[in-house]
Parts: C-alpha cells; sequence; structure tokens
C-alpha cells in the first residue's frame, strides 16, 4: 500500500474492508447518498509501528516521516473514505468489553443518531507471536449480496 | 407536555499549560499569552522544533484524569452515591502506551477510583476523539439511553507524538501557532487533561445551574485521504450542519467559533472554506479564534479542552483572541479575533476539530 510502511495493519484493514465492500456493493461501489461510517475498533492499534517509534525514540533517532502520516487508525480510514466514497463519522475505540459488541453499539449509535445511514464496523488486532487478524461487516445498509 | 430533553454541562474541569482548573483556563485564556517553551519533560536534541505547551510539574495521565473527573463532579454536585450507574467516555491515544495502564484498563481504573459504575467507551479517533465522545454523550442523553455521563480526555506532551509531529514537518519551526494567519508555519503540542458532566435536567433538579447546554452536533467524513483535509471543507460543513440542525437554529444564531486551526497551511483554509460553506455570508462577521494558538493542540483532548474554554467564554461574554497573528491570509477571510478578547452577548457557540483520515465534528453548545 503506497503511504504505509513497516507494519501490516493498514494492508490488513484495506484487504478485509474492500473484502466486505465488494460483496456488498460489487464494482458499482455505494451509492450516492448514502453516508457510511467507518467504525474500528482495536485493542493493539498498529503495534509493529508503535514498537518501532518506540526503539527509535528511545535510541535517540530519527523516525520515517510516512511514521507520523500512520500513527493514528484515523488514517488507513481515511484511505478507504478516499477510496470508496464513505462519507459518514470515523470513529476508533479501544474496546472496553467484547470488540464486536463495542462497535455495534457505535455504528447503532451513529446510525440511530443520522450521521450515518451505514456503518463498516473493522476488528483488527495485532500481535507480536502472531497473525494480525481482522474482520469487517456492513451494518445497517442496503446492501445486497 | 413533555420537555424536550437536553444534554448540560453540570461540571467542567480542565488542565493546560494555562493552568489547573476551569477559571485558570478563562483567565489565561483572556489574556491571550501563548504557553509555549522550551519542552524540559523529556530530549529534543534530535528534533526540529523544541518547544510545546507544558506543565512544568505533572502527575501521571491516570492520576490527572482521575483528579479531572473528581473535580468536574464535585463541581457538578455529585456526591459519591449519585455518580452510581454514570458512563463514563474516554478520550485517550490508542495502542499501546508509553506508560501506565492501556486505554481500556485505564478506563476500567478511572471508573473504579471515580465511583463511575455505569458504561465506558474508549475512543482513539486522534484529534476528534474527545468531540466525538460529547457528540455521542449528549446524542444518548437526548434520546433518553441515559441521565449522566462523564467525558474524561487526556494528552500530556510525551517524546513518542512529539518525534512523530517532528518527523512528519507538522510542527511551527518559529515557535508560534498562528491560526488563519499568513506566514502560519504549523502545530504545537500542549498539554490537555479535561472532564465534563454531561446530563439532562437532573442537575437543575439537584440546584445546579449548567455552565452551558449542548445543543447541537455534528460528525461527518471528507471521503478525501488519509491525512489531508478535503480543500473545500466539505465533511466539515455537513458536521457543522448537523449541529445546527439537531439545535434548530440557523447560522445567524451563532456567535462566536473556536475553530480546530491548528495553525498549518492547508488545514485552516480548509476550515475558512468550510465556515463560509455552511455560514454563508454569516462567515464575514462571526467572530472566529483558534485557542489552540494559546494551549497548543492537545491531539486527542483538544476537543474536550476547547469545548470548556468555549463554554465558559460565552458565559462570562468574552471571546479569547486567536494569539500569533500576523496578517490575513487571502484563503482565511474571517473576522479573527485578534489585539484583545472580543466583548460579547453571544448565546450560542461552536467549536471545531478535524483529524486525521478526514473525520470532522461540529458542538453547539449555549448560554444563558
Amino acid at each position: 500500500m503506497p503511504g504505509f510502511v513497516h507494519s501490516d495493519f493498514a494492508p490488513v484493514v484495506v484487504a478485509v474492508a474492500e473484502r466486505c465492500l465488494r460483496r456488498g456493493y460489487g464494482s458499482a461501489g455505494v451509492p450516492a447518498g448514502v453516508r457510511t461510517g467507518i467504525v474500528l475498533v482495536s485493542a493493539s492499534g498498529d503495534l509493529a509501528s508503535a514498537r518501532h517509534v518506540r526503539a527509535t525514540v528511545e535510541a535517540g533517532g530519527r523516525i520515517g516521516p510516512l511514521f507520523f502520516f500512520q500513527s493514528v487508525p484515523n488514517s488507513v480510514a481515511g484511505h478507504l473514505a478516499a477510496r470508496w466514497n464513505l462519507r459518514g463519522p470515523v470513529v476508533c475505540l479501544s474496546p472496553t468489553g467484547d470488540p464486536y459488541t463495542d462497535g455495534v453499539a457505535e455504528a447503532d449509535l451513529l446510525r440511530d443518531d443520522g450521521d450515518a445511514d451505514e456503518v463498516l464496523l473493522i476488528l483488527i488486532e495485532q500481535a507480536p507471536d502472531k497473525p494480525t487478524e481482522a474482520v469487517a461487516v456492513l451494518l445497517g445498509g442496503g446492501a445486497r449480496p | 407536555m413533555v420537555e424536550a430533553r437536553v444534554a448540560q454541562l453540570t461540571g467542567v474541569y480542565a488542565v493546560s499549560a494555562l493552568g489547573r482548573g476551569a477559571d485558570a483556563q478563562l483567565t489565561r485564556v483572556l489574556a491571550g499569552v501563548p504557553a509555549f517553551g522550551p519542552v524540559g519533560r523529556f530530549d529534543t536534541a534530535a528534533r526540529r522544533v523544541t518547544v510545546a505547551a507544558t506543565l512544568p510539574e505533572i502527575a501521571t495521565l491516570t492520576d490527572e484524569l482521575a483528579v479531572a473527573i473528581d473535580a468536574a463532579c464535585r463541581a457538578a454536585g455529585l456526591d459519591r452515591a449519585q455518580r452510581t450507574g454514570c458512563a463514563l467516555l474516554l478520550a485517550v491515544h490508542g495502542g499501546p502506551p508509553a506508560s501506565g495502564p492501556a486505554p481500556a484498563v485505564l478506563a476500567g481504573q478511572l471508573a473504579a477510583r471515580c465511583g463511575l459504575s455505569g458504561h465506558t467507551r474508549v475512543y482513539t479517533s486522534a484529534c476528534v476523539s474527545a468531540s466525538t465522545a460529547v457528540a455521542d454523550a449528549a446524542a444518548r442523553i437526548t434520546r433518553g439511553d441515559v441521565e449522566r455521563v462523564v467525558v474524561a480526555a487526556g494528552y500530556l506532551v510525551e517524546a513518542d507524538q512529539f518525534a512523530l509531529f517532528d518527523a512528519g514537518r507538522a510542527l511551527a519551526v518559529d515557535g508560534a501557532v498562528r491560526p488563519f494567519s499568513a506566514g502560519r508555519r504549523g502545530l504545537l503540542l500542549g498539554d490537555g487533561v479535561a472532564a465534563v458532566v454531561l446530563e439532562s435536567s437532573t442537575g437543575r433538579r439537584r440546584g445546579v445551574e449548567p455552565v452551558a447546554t449542548v445543543l447541537g452536533w455534528g460528525r461527518a467524513g471528507d471521503a478525501f485521504h488519509p491525512c489531508q483535509p478535503e480543500p473545500g471543507g466539505t465533511g466539515l460543513a455537513r458536521a457543522v450542519g448537523g449541529a445546527l440542525r439537531r439545535a434548530g437554529l440557523p447560522p445567524e444564531s451563532v456567535g462566536y467559533v473556536n475553530a480546530n486551526a491548528t495553525g498549518t497551511a492547508q488545514s485552516d483554509a480548509a476550515e475558512a472554506a468550510a465556515l463560509r460553506r455552511a455560514l454563508g455570508e454569516h462567515a464575514d462577521r462571526v467572530p472566529v479564534s483558534s485557542t489552540k494558538s494559546v494551549h497548543g493542540h492537545a491531539l486527542e483532548a483538544s476537543g474536550l479542552l476547547e469545548l470548556v474554554v468555549t463554554a465558559l467564554a460565552l458565559r462570562h461574554g468574552e471571546l479569547p483572541v486567536n494569539a500569533g497573528w500576523l496578517g490575513p491570509d487571502d484563503s482565511c477571510l474571517l473576522n479573527v479575533v485578534r489585539d484583545r478578547p472580543h466583548r460579547t452577548e453571544a448565546t450560542h457557540a461552536l467549536t471545531l476539530n478535524a483529524a486525521f483520515g478526514g473525520a470532522n465534528t461540529a458542538l453547539l453548545v449555549g448560554v444563558g
């Protein structure tokens, strides 16, 4: 993925999200007028990038500028939003309970409150000793398989 | 007739480089003297920029947040028993912390320490984390899900984020934040810890006079770029439109805008475009300033610190200056408050925030 380095956090988010959106909308994309929000839930965040930054700073070194641009999970959400014209709110959460339950509750609130017509919910966790895992679900939209 | 549910700010507290407590924020933000100085908290020798707005004496983020939550609850007249069942929405940086507990653990610890036994949620949406939490809290209160929510947010300037912003050449090399001004060079980071109690009219029934009411809110995305704002400000304008619509107010009712403006070239221009798009000709008249010019950018906490400052200034009747002003910029032709605070009888104000990912929020507060 151009603009994202060192970590598989952003590429895995994009992979699951785009599979989800393609299943929902095919090549036509999200219909005009539909405001799709993004709720990204992750306890780890981009662990690989954060650890690289920490080690570099502790060693007194300089960080590559691309790490700034990927320093928050909003960035990959913005990448998805730009590619798929997702114009709803962008909300990132660190789960305090079951991640899916937390994410669905936030998605429901955004839809009920009227700022989103549907929500792309993404759950992602990165660990040092196992593959990065992610799930994407489109909630509340008019999409058909 | 059933009274419409509203979300009132019944207790507020904040800490920044301007000082400790709500009164210190108001006094120092109206003084308009930027709080930036050399960073002594960590080594900045390898950085291009070496200044930020930091408090000289600071506890851990956990302890600062606990103090802030307790103080906001006390200001709202809530004893420990009255905090039972109260939800806590927390806005902090996500991922592995440089020190202290992970965000979810932090939320649990704070809730237990402060006697808040309701639901917890942690927002890690960069610079709209706290304002999104406030919008969600107001939505849940006004639709009747809950009576009372504490929103807390914190960012204390630390080495990792400082190094990242420095690497991204986002920090102002001239050591000043100059929102909407010609010659602006970027942002500077600042400490920010804040807590507010939002509740329905239960506060008034306890005899507590609300600081302000959150009358409207909006959240919208740019769908433009991972980290640059849409130059036309369409996403932020939709957020402002949402806030006005929920409040049932026209653009002309807005008497002040505490802008997101970070002092960054393209972001401030996009925000000026958004204000023009959302407020029409009123954008020529409404007083605008960005208090980041004095307290710096508190990242995840910025939305809550700025909400507190905005509500207090509106209630006090004086609008804070936009420090660092050098001269007008054709891409930001707004009625910027400069030189001295602007006396006002306005009763409604907007506070705006925007973040990476094209995330935008608008909060509309009212007093009186």
